[in-house]
């Protein structure tokens, strides 16, 4: 069969599409079709199932927040994911409590997906109720004035930028927050 | 074979095949320009690392716009571009048949450069798809479409007319380009569209990894193939062993994607999966590598003057680092440390710079001056190009292996505050800028070289 394809192009061309799909298809088609977990948004109302919450569409407002995200390319330095590692549900965890794993569940709305690869900054997946207002108003104007030793840009363009700040803000607040994990929902607004 | 065709090429013998060489030219031109400017892009964004407030109030300057700009203005206004353009050199010479259709060619470096031009104003503009590798608008991804159309219709065409039974392995490889291509493309930027959440991630991840497995890999191995043999006048060890590679890298890489989500969110069996056949990658590398340094047995003195060949064999080298470590990443207990840290861009930039453009820096070097019929404008020139660009690649990638180990490290020690790890490696990244502007000097002085050719300040015929 390779022989053949040594002296003939048709054959060369045809074994390597054969090839790639037989590849392609059992990595990316079949997947989600074994595993329903990537389509069905979480959902639990039993403490005793575990921790409970539900994955809701985003608002408009999310929506817009999330575009700008997508637009500055804060994707690039900040991965959304806690990872099966113990060191990420406790460094991506706050106030004292470890964060839980993301489950593909928790994404299933999520169109351009965040998921990065590369952590310039830290992970957000669990960033939602962390900081209030006023901290990501003067982060997102210098996050220096906050953070000596950052390396993130400064966005006076948003910060100054009502609409836009207000919608980032509230993006930024719904991260994570499918899964109610803080003791007495205590995240900031 | 590649004799074969080279004393066809050569003597004339038979109807001697006229080569235009009109497609080539434009490509090859127009791609070591893109190296150059785009290169600014990258010593910038290595700045703002350091110096984050450089440019920084300015919107369509800030780093998250000039990234995207960077990486797609090296994959495809240079890099695919000159790899491209060689094909267009290449695949005529092993068929001893003209281009099909220059004019077809022509048009397609013009549409090229118009999608060159559309994706830095659109990404500037912060108009970005949300992919990494597929930033690009979908009227842009239409038009790569459209131009890849037609740049594999012109090629599978001159191969079918070939005067040659056999194929010359860098044949099969530009054809797999072609194909791969056209599919690896599709799944990124059309079949995400319709999905979302962890679905369009392995999506993304399957074009993201096939970008460099199933698009540079093989159209920067036939760059290898053709001009290893070509540059050092030796004929190719072995036929059957580049058989061995371009079919097992055909088999093994569609299957990895998923481990760029290695302890992420998706399902286990998946991950394992891809690390399984990630570990199969080392076959196809091996059987390249060992085919390619096996050609130079007894001809490694050549390197000292020879300077496509001293890129060519360094790309070489660091094909088979850039892939060995590839798949010691996809291990798990290894990825729990470097994933995510600057060891990453180390790596990639190993891939990209390190072998394929090395490949591609070549294959320019031994073509220019064929296809404008004059000596190379300067050798002096071109072997400082070498030493510039492998100082400070190796500066570069060295110093993010060493400080991206140290960051995931540093990760794994939660009593260390994510700050901390930031300013520990500042040094780490000043180190990386300077590496650059090496780089960046290295880019000067070969795009210099290059387009000093030309137009020609040299009036030596070509030997
Ligand atoms: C060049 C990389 C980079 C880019 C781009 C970037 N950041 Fe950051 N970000 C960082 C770094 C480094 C930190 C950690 C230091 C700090 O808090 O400033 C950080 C911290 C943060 C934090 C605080 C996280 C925590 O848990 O303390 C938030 C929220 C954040 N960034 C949001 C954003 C948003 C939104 C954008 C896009 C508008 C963005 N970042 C773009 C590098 C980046």
């Amino acid at each position: 069969m390779f022989r053949k394809a040594d002296t003939s192009a048709a054959w060369a061309f045809i074994l390597a599409t054969l090839l790639f799909f037989i590849g392609g298809l059992l990595t990316t088609v079949v997947p989600p079709m074994v595993d329903k977990s990537w389509a069905k948004p979480f959902k639990n109302a039993d403490p005793a199932k575990g921790i409970t919450g539900e994955l809701k569409p985003l608002g408009s407002l999310e929506q817009q927040g999330r575009a700008i995200y997508q637009r500055e390319g804060c994707w690039y330095c900040h991965t959304q994911q806690v990872r099966t590692i113990l060191a990420d549900t406790k460094r991506y965890g706050w106030r004292g409590v470890d964060a839980p794993v993301s489950t593909p569940d928790e994404f299933v709305f999520d169109s351009p997906h965040m998921f990065g690869t590369k952590r310039t900054g830290p992970d957000l997946a669990r960033v939602g109720g962390k900081y209030n207002e006023q901290w990501h108003r003067t982060h997102f104007k210098n996050p220096r004035e906050l953070v000596p030793g950052s390396i993130m840009p400064p966005y006076p363009w948003i910060a100054n930028n009502p609409a836009e700040f207000k919608a980032l803000l509230a993006y930024m607040q719904s991260l994570g927050r499918a899964k109610e994990w803080r003791p007495a929902n205590d995240y900031e607004k | 074979m590649l004799e074969q065709n080279s004393r066809a090429e050569a003597s004339g013998t038979g109807a001697a095949v006229v080569h235009v060489d009109a497609t080539a030219k434009w490509f090859i031109a127009s791609s070591v320009l893109y190296f150059f400017i785009v290169g600014i892009i990258a010593i910038v964004i290595a700045a703002k690392f350091v110096w984050p407030d450089l440019m920084g109030t300015t919107p369509w300057l800030t780093y998250g716009r000039l990234r995207p700009l960077h990486v797609n203005g090296m994959l495809f206004g240079w890099l695919l571009a000159a790899d491209m353009g060689l094909a267009f050199y290449v695949i005529p010479r092993l068929c001893g048949a003209p281009l099909w259709s220059e004019k077809l060619g022509v048009a397609t470096a013009v549409l090229w450069n118009v999608i060159v031009l559309g994706a830095v104003v659109t990404l500037l503009a912060g108009q970005n798809q949300g992919w990494e590798y597929a930033e690009l608008v979908p009227w842009l991804d239409a038009l790569v479409v459209v131009a890849w159309l037609m740049f594999g219709a012109n090629l599978l065409m001159t191969i079918a007319q070939r005067k040659y039974d056999a194929m010359y392995v860098s044949i099969w490889y530009v054809m797999g380009t072609v194909v791969w291509t056209a599919f690896v493309y599709l799944t990124g930027n059309l079949a995400t569209l319709f999905t979302t959440g962890v679905n369009q991630a392995n999506l993304n991840w399957m074009y993201v990894h096939n970008a460099v497995g199933l698009i540079f890999t093989p159209i920067g191995l036939a760059i290898a193939y053709y001009f290893i043999p070509r540059a050092s006048n030796t004929p190719l060890f072995s036929h059957k062993l580049s058989m061995v590679g371009f079919w097992s890298l055909a088999f093994v890489y569609v299957w990895t994607g998923a481990h760029h989500m290695i302890h992420g969110p998706i399902s286990q069996w998946l991950q394992t999966i891809a690390i399984a056949f990630s570990l199969m990658l080392l076959i196809p590398v091996w059987a390249v590598v060992y085919n390619l340094f096996a050609t130079m047995k007894g001809q490694w003195h050549q390197l000292r003057e020879n300077v496509p060949l001293k890129f060519l064999m360094s790309g070489v080298v660091f094909y088979l680092l850039t892939c060995f470590q590839g798949p010691m990443h996809s291990l798990r207990t290894v990825n729990a440390i470097v994933s995510k840290t600057d060891w990453i861009p180390g790596h990639a930039h190993m891939a990209v710079l390190g072998a394929f453009s090395f490949f591609a820096i070549a294959g320019t070097y031994h073509a220019v001056p064929k296809l404008w019929g004059r000596a190379l404008h300067s050798q002096a020139m071109a072997n400082w190009s070498y030493w510039m660009l492998m100082i400070g690649g190796l500066g570069f990638f060295v110093t993010l292996w060493l400080g991206g180990f140290w960051q995931g490290w540093q990760w794994n020690n939660v009593g260390i505050p994510f700050i901390d790890t930031v300013k520990a490696l500042q040094p780490v990244w000043l180190v990386r800028f300077f590496s650059g502007i090496f780089m960046f000097a290295g880019i000067v002085l070969f795009a210099y070289n290059v387009m000093a050719t030309v137009v020609g300040s040299s009036s030596e015929a070509a030997a």
